[in-house]
């Protein structure tokens, strides 16, 4: 009879020959994170006679960064509350009521959705510009009036902009709470003798509250932590937000230890919104809240169909119709300010942005690298790490997942310091080339593609694997044959969404490019210094192009729309 | 062809034991089913045994070879084991050929059109000839059954492990598929660990029940010694319906409940020890009012319901003198009506004693 294996020889046999894998993805997991995040935190202590707050003390009693500091404040609190305002109705409309185009209200809340903000600023700054905007012409042709109608370059216009982006997040997390929402449970109180506004105030209005405000938070975070737009549209009204001032921190001389000190309350006050609003969703992540439910009643809204679905299109003309056909105008216009005759009409801004100057040229190959190298890397790293939690593959799986989702609470400024800190000196010299950029956008990118890659392989019983273990196949060969296959369509949802947002990132590449390692957003950026609308608008094209293109391959591999999975 | 020998398996869950010193001999081509409740812990014992888990204490031999203990897990895929899942596990990206051949891509010495026959007989086996080229998804309940079926006897495993295959079938096709795996474990003879909750199920397939309970075998034995001389009180109750009545030993084959006082099967009572004598529903015979009954275990009772279930009658009966209320199932050519007075009959053979241990 021979005796069980004993000793190091019998433990290293029984050691699955796939966990260096599993192991190293984790690893690099913590580094990615911990590297960049530990080096932000020691400089915004550090000095030269050892740990100190004075950098946090100068920060904050410098009163542009308290100006600063109060006009994100009142920015983000008013883009929260606009974004419900507009969410709220809109979802209600297209999960209860029978308001006629619901499917299209849908595409364009999705279109919304994925629009990068700061092309629609740019687009804003054409349509209402204080003196060539072309509302503001058309309002002086009309009625004679010497002044304006609006300025975009203003708070109010400012809050406007960032809004009709951000109201999707409001509009995702209260329609799928309806959805699951049955309408017995209102009838039920309907046939308890309760009216109906008595209904909505006492069944529904609680129901659907802490989607409303967590809907309300989601805006409130991504106001917090755009660069684009208040770039855009604030600093020419003479106004600074915590993003712009922390990216001015960056010019020169560099005030790194400032912009550290900025920097950790800023990720701290996110990581706090994000936790109350899990806190008010309870345990039900939002991204897996499915169609389940009873029966729903649709609300008839008679006379009011109409007018509802006009309120609807008049949101989307200011968020896609208006912007989008202004920068189509722009890119055919010689001179974007004037009607698009024929005279007006040219080519020549496409020749410019693709053959004669240079800097874009480098730019949209360097975005297309980053983009494909990014999501190919990302999704592949995503799918590891989601794979590890979720089939627990390694002691302490639960810090991968919790790794793996909290760069969502990092803003893109703050993930811009941290990087620039920590890969300046060695042992990691990586400032001045693409990989700065490719790390950050991996960073940034990684809850989104680890979120839809945690459901793909929830999707996926572990049976499937077992099955193959015990007919005689490896963990690794069982991956290979059994879980890749069947995990492909959710890893290339996976690179679509990383994809996407890559192409469309600012607000860490602003921070983090150097003259070599231009990105198109950026290009953008530089282009409004020298008044190139033209070639902006192109480029803007392109990136609107390319990203209505990976949404449809999405959609096309999932067989459903991009608002059902993302946050 | 090997058994297969747990020994004192033990697997915690944070506090909870899983599995708790289980030991328990599976013969050479033997068919043990693991039988309980939900989270008596069969299907972890199952997937211990597959080298999916790894136990905390105690080992799991096959034949000679230790395959698993605290220290060293031979994995899943090099124990020669096969295993048919609650949810079939049919990969749905491969054909119901490609999944019955998957397992013989690791037996390399086998030729290509070696492996095609065996597909192609194997497939005949489990009445699925011509299914050949369908997917997983375009196969009937059952159909999909005997292709997991096909594919796990396939690649001749001296071990074959069966997580109740059969709970996801309609009643029917059960019954039928119930004798199907009776047939072919006849045929091929493979040593077989069968986890269910369904007794009946258990007791059509298996060679012998080993009964669970938090972890632990409370029972193993043919079906007949399982149903006959239940060892516990909770095997008693688990395995088919009973009359349990508390009572205590007045001699070695004697127990007195009450006023009542029953001969019991002669197990040796120490005399004063509470016992709970169990009697199975069809063990008690009916006499109308006025038969005559023998002289040891006669009860008096009144019919208090009676429920016709076609083929019998189920009565339930209060015990002349006591607050019980026993239940007595008897063929339904003759019916007795609620009120009734009868006289009730139970074999001494028929009357278990157990120790009074609380189910737990």
């Amino acid at each position: 009879m021979a005796t069980p294996p004993r000793g190091l020889a019998g433990r290293l046999s029984g050691v699955e020959r796939s966990l260096p894998v599993w192991v190293l993805a984790a690893l690099g997991l913590v580094v990615l994170m911990a590297l960049p995040l530990a080096w932000l935190a020691w400089i915004s202590v550090s000095s030269e006679r050892g740990a100190t707050l004075a950098h946090y003390r100068e920060a904050f009693t410098d009163t542009a960064l308290q100006k600063a500091l109060w006009n994100t404040v009142v920015l983000a609190f008013w883009v929260g509350l606009v974004s419900v305002a507009v969410g709220a109705p809109l979802a209600w409309l297209t999960a209860r009521t029978d308001v006629p185009g619901k499917s299209l209200i849908r595409a364009l809340v999705m279109a919304s959705f994925v629009t990068p903000p700061f092309l629609g600023a740019f687009a804003w700054v054409m349509l209402a510009g204080p003196n060539a905007g072309l509302l503001n012409k058309l309002w002086r042709e009309w009625t004679g009036a010497s002044d304006a109608l609006v300025n975009i370059f203003s708070m109010p216009g400012l809050v406007f902009v960032v809004a009709i982006y951000t109201f999707p997040y409001v509009y995702i997390m209260i329609a799928n709470t309806l959805a699951l929402i049955a309408s017995d449970l209102e009838e039920a109180a309907t046939g308890l003798g309760a009216g109906r506004l008595t209904v909505a105030r006492t069944i529904t209005l609680p129901m659907v509250m802490p989607a409303v405000v967590s809907g309300f938070i989601l805006s409130v975070l991504q106001a917090l932590a755009l660069f684009g737009s208040p770039a855009i549209l604030a600093l020419p009204a003479g106004f600074h937000t915590i993003t712009t001032q922390v990216w001015s921190f960056f010019h020169f001389p560099p005030k790194t230890e400032t912009a550290a000190a900025v920097s950790i309350p800023l990720l701290l006050a996110t990581a706090l919104l994000l936790l109350v609003q899990k806190r008010l969703l309870g345990r039900r992540g939002y991204a897996s809240v499915g169609g389940k439910g009873g029966q729903r009643r649709t609300i008839r809204l008679r006379g009011w169909r109409y007018p509802a679905l006009a309120g609807c299109l008049a949101v989307m003309a200011c968020a896609i119709f208006l912007p989008y056909s202004m920068l189509a105008k722009a890119a055919f216009a010689r001179a974007w300010a004037q009607p698009l005759t024929r005279d007006n009409f040219t080519l020549g801004n496409f020749s410019f942005t693709f053959f004669e100057y240079g800097a874009t040229r480098a730019a949209i190959v360097n975005t297309l690298e980053l983009g494909v190298m990014t999501a190919s890397v990302g999704a592949g790293f995503v799918a590891l790490l989601a794979y590890i939690s979720n089939r627990r593959l390694v002691p302490g799986h639960q810090i991968v997942a919790f790794l793996a989702l909290a760069p969502v609470v990092i803003p893109g400024v703050v993930l811009a310091v941290a990087l620039f800190i920590a890969y300046t000196r060695p042992p990691l010299l990586l400032y001045g080339t693409l990989w700065i950029l490719f790390i950050a956008y991996l960073t940034k990118e990684m809850p989104v593609g680890y979120a839809q890659s945690e459901a793909t392989f929830r999707a996926i019983p572990s049976d499937l694997e077992d099955a193959g273990r015990i007919l005689g196949a490896g963990r690794l060969r069982v991956l290979r044959d059994v879980t890749v296959p069947l995990a492909r369509s959710g890893v290339i949802a996976a690179w679509c969404f990383i994809f996407i947002g890559v192409i469309r990132e600012l607000s860490a590449s602003i921070i983090l490019f150097t003259p070599n390692t231009r990105v198109m957003s950026v290009v953008i950026f530089d282009l409004k210094e020298e008044g190139q609308f033209g070639a902006i608008a192109v480029l803007g094209l392109v990136m609107l192009a390319l990203t209505f293109a990976t949404v449809s391959l999405v959609q096309a591999v999932l067989g459903r729309d991009v608002l059902g999975v993302r946050e | 062809m090997p058994g297969v020998s747990l020994r004192a398996l033990t697997l915690r869950y944070g506090d909870v034991a899983a599995v708790e010193s289980l030991t328990l001999d599976v013969k050479p081509g033997e068919l043990v089913a693991l039988l309980g409740p939900s989270g008596c812990g069969k299907t972890t014992t199952l997937r211990l045994v597959a080298g999916f888990l790894t136990p905390e204490a105690g080992e799991i031999w096959v034949g000679d070879r230790c395959v698993s203990s605290a220290a060293s897990v031979v994995p899943p895929e090099r124990r020669r084991m096969a295993m048919i899942f609650q949810s079939y596990a049919l990969w749905p990206h491969m054909t119901v050929a490609q999944n019955v051949a998957y397992g013989l891509r690791f037996k390399p010495q086998l030729s290509r059109a070696d492996r095609d026959r065996r597909v192609r007989e194997m497939l005949g086996v489990v009445q699925l000839a011509g299914y050949e080229d369908r997917y997983p998804g375009e196969l009937s309940g059952g159909q999909q059954q005997r292709v997991a079926v096909a594919r796990a006897l396939v690649v001749e495993p001296e071990i074959l492990l069966l997580d109740e295959p059969l709970s996801n079938l309609d009643a029917n096709l059960r019954d039928e598929m119930r004798l199907e795996i009776r047939r072919l474990h006849e045929t091929f003879g493979i040593t077989t660990l069968y986890v269910t909750h369904d007794q009946a199920e258990a007791m059509v397939i298996s060679d012998r029940i080993a009964v669970l309970q938090q972890g632990r075998v409370v029972q193993v034995g043919s079906a007949e010694e399982i149903f006959h001389q239940p060892r516990t009180r909770f095997v008693a109750e688990f395995i088919g319906r009973t009359n349990l009545l508390e009572g205590v030993a007045v001699s070695p084959d004697a127990v007195a409940c009450g006023p009542l006082r029953l001969r019991v099967a002669p197990v040796g009572l120490e005399p004063g020890a509470r016992v709970v004598v169990s009697i199975r529903p069809h063990a008690v015979e009916l006499v109308a009012d006025g038969g005559v009954g023998s002289a040891s275990n006669t009860l008096d009772g009144v019919v208090k319901r009676a429920s016709f279930l076609g083929e019998s009658v189920d009565y339930e009966i209060a015990l002349a003198g006591t607050d019980v209320v026993i239940r007595a199932t008897t063929p339904a050519t003759r019916r007795l009506r609620p009120g009734q007075r009868v006289t009730l009959h139970v074999d001494p053979e028929a009357c278990v004693p157990l120790p009074d241990q609380p189910a737990s």
